[in-house]
């Protein structure tokens, strides 16, 4: 079998069997949150990295989830398993609306316009603070459970394993689509827009797809993070945590798939071990980003494929297109 | 009664509008000169502050807040400089620098925000307004510290004009950034404009930091909620023309006191925001941009 499908069945079995050696508690903790991150951050690369799409509005999608499901599940007291889906529509929704001016666009606009419909988006449940709690913020969201099996307890068990699986199908969710027609095509679009339009590869279609099944992800993933949390606060639609997930996905590698999953992982347990640090640890991140993007633009996934034998980095590189971040 | 309503909003759009016409011309003469798009312009600005205050007001200095308006602009045309040449210049002419540029000065402001908190403390501190009692404007009474703001915004831009208009190195800026082969051609140093047009605009965020910091309270986050305003403002304007900047910051001025008055302070900027995306799908090029 290729390195390409062992190494990530590996990964998987390792996180399947490690709650048996390392106990409940924050470490855990830590991992579910990994899990999260790397769901959001690796839908972020299909538009910002495959599409080429200057989506800053990706926090949006997942901040909506949050809100989507925790205004569903805590204000409607709808079941929280039918938040999950609610927050992937509000990913998609807020995706599709956001597209409306993105299409229209290039360029730094596309930066701007999305920037600003975060922004908007956060004014918005600011202003509605009878629903969302506005600057407070919204708490106690009830939980998953089975039955009476709260998903919070022996240690967060359930938890551990349904955001272990919740990452396990949007990475497959995600590989499908790179790797599709329609992937290609997206690719193309983004490294010769005019060559590509001109082979008859739709501009509009492609990046309305790529947009909304990101929001959905996106979506998603905050909807899973309002139950496991059971708090949605505005913090998320600010420049913190934008910046934090920006940093994984570029660090990663923005045209990959298991680049910004790895960077995820890596960038939850740095922060985490470097808590002691403060302040600095942001400059860190920071500084790594940069550092990222002026040597190694393809991320740290591109210098992974480089060490490894040269028939596979042709093959990975074949299929990832010239890597890196996309041009205006 | 009518009046003194229309006035007092009048006045208060002035306020705003002057502060805003500061902040968005830095960022964008910035951008019409280098191409790129500043997201470390609002740290400027809370670093312009901080300075201020420790020039003029810390107890070790306390040299008088204008000794410390003029060393923030200094020190800010400096880290200006400093950021064109480490987060800037390294990308220019790639094909993905617009994308690039927006990831290192987001980089940038993390840093520097961080830094500030680092180097201050999260205690909040304030500058001393720039000059005292109160002053009639239109029949209504305002600060005089208001009045200077109301004066001094329209004073700095006009030089900055005069300085792109009336100049040979504003005439380089210019153009360089119309067309930076072509400059090189004549024989312009592309670098050093850039370098220039940084700093200046640095400079400029560090004069709208300190007359922010004299009438907020200066925090690490001071220049986060203006340079989302300035990105308003800017895009209003028509990125890339400064007098369609500093009109568009008087119109969105006035509009933030209008709509503060008659819709409330929370709903504001979600107005705002929509008017914006409204005004980026239907001329992209902005309220005064021209094609």
């Amino acid at each position: 079998m290729r390195p390409a499908v062992v190494a990530p069945l590996v990964a998987l079995a390792v996180l399947a069997a490690l709650p048996v050696f390392v106990g409940g508690g924050y470490g855990r903790h830590l991992f579910i949150l990994a899990f999260i991150y790397a769901v959001v951050a690796s839908s972020w690369a299909l538009t910002l990295g495959y599409g080429g799409i200057f989506n800053f509005a990706h926090l949006a999608f997942f901040g909506l989830g949050v809100y989507g499901c925790g205004i569903a599940v805590k204000v409607l007291e709808l079941s929280p398993w039918l938040g999950l889906p609610i927050g992937a529509i509000a990913g998609v929704v807020a995706a599709a609306i956001v597209c409306l001016p993105v299409l229209r666009l290039k360029g730094i606009y596309v930066v701007l316009i999305t920037f600003a419909f975060a922004q908007l988006c956060m004014h918005l449940i600011l202003t509605q603070s009878g629903v969302t709690g506005g600057t407070q913020g919204m708490v106690s969201i009830p939980t998953l459970k089975i039955g009476d099996y709260n998903f919070a307890r022996d240690g967060r068990l359930a938890f551990y394993f349904s955001g272990l699986a919740l990452l396990a199908v949007s990475t497959l969710a995600l590989l499908a689509i790179v790797r599709s027609r329609f992937g290609i095509g997206l690719v193309a679009l983004r490294d010769n827009e005019d060559y590509a339009v001109s082979r008859g590869v739709s501009v509009a279609r492609q990046r309305l797809i790529a947009m909304m099944a990101s929001g959905a992800l996106a979506g998603l993933a905050g909807a899973y993070y309002a139950l496991y949390l059971r708090v949605a606060s505005p913090d998320i639609f600010g420049f913190g945590l934008m910046s934090l997930v920006l940093s994984m996905v570029l660090v990663g590698g923005a045209a990959t798939v298991y680049g910004p999953i790895l960077a995820a992982f890596l960038l939850t347990f740095a922060t985490e071990a470097m808590i002691e640090l403060g302040a600095w640890r942001f400059i860190i991140v920071s500084l790594l980003m940069i550092l990222v993007v002026r040597f190694a633009p393809g991320g740290l996934f591109s210098i992974l494929e480089r060490l490894a034998p040269k028939r596979w980095a042709a093959r990975a590189a074949a299929k990832a297109g010239d890597g890196g971040v996309p041009a205006a | 009664m009518m009046q003194d309503v229309a006035a007092s909003i009048l006045v208060s759009g002035l306020v705003l509008g002057s502060l805003y016409a500061m902040m968005a011309t830095g960022l964008t003469l910035v951008w019409s000169t280098l191409g790129i798009f500043n997201f470390a312009h609002g740290v400027f600005m809370t670093i312009g502050a901080y300075i201020a205050w420790q020039v003029g007001v810390a107890e070790a200095w306390s040299l008088g807040p204008a000794l410390g308006l003029a060393v923030a602009a200094a020190v800010l045309a400096g880290v200006g400089c400093l950021v064109e040449m480490t987060l800037i210049r390294p990308f220019i002419g790639r094909r993905d620098q617009v994308m690039i540029c927006v990831i290192t000065t987001l980089a940038a402001m993390t840093i520097i925000q961080n830094g500030v908190l680092l180097t201050w403390g999260p205690r909040l501190k304030q500058l001393p307004p720039l000059a005292a009692g109160t002053f009639d404007l239109l029949g209504v009474t305002i600060s005089a510290h208001e009045a200077v703001i109301v004066a001094l915004a329209p004073a700095t831009l006009l030089a900055l004009w005069l300085f792109l208009h009336r100049t040979r190195l504003g005439a380089a800026v210019r153009a360089v950034g119309q067309n930076p082969e072509a400059a090189t051609l004549m024989g312009l140093n592309v670098r050093a404009v850039y370098a220039l047009a940084f700093a200046l605009s640095a400079a400029l965020a560090a004069a709208a930091g300190v007359l922010l910091g004299s009438i907020r309270f200066i925090s690490p986050e001071l220049g986060a909620e203006p340079l989302v305003k300035a990105l308003i403002v800017a895009i209003f304007g028509g990125l890339g023309s400064i007098v369609g900047t500093i009109g568009g910051a008087y119109v969105i001025g006035l509009f933030e006191a209008l709509s503060t008055y008659f819709i409330g302070l929370y709903a504001t900027p979600a107005v705002l925001f929509a008017a914006m995306i409204a005004v980026l799908m239907l001329r992209p090029t902005g309220l005064f941009g021209k094609r």
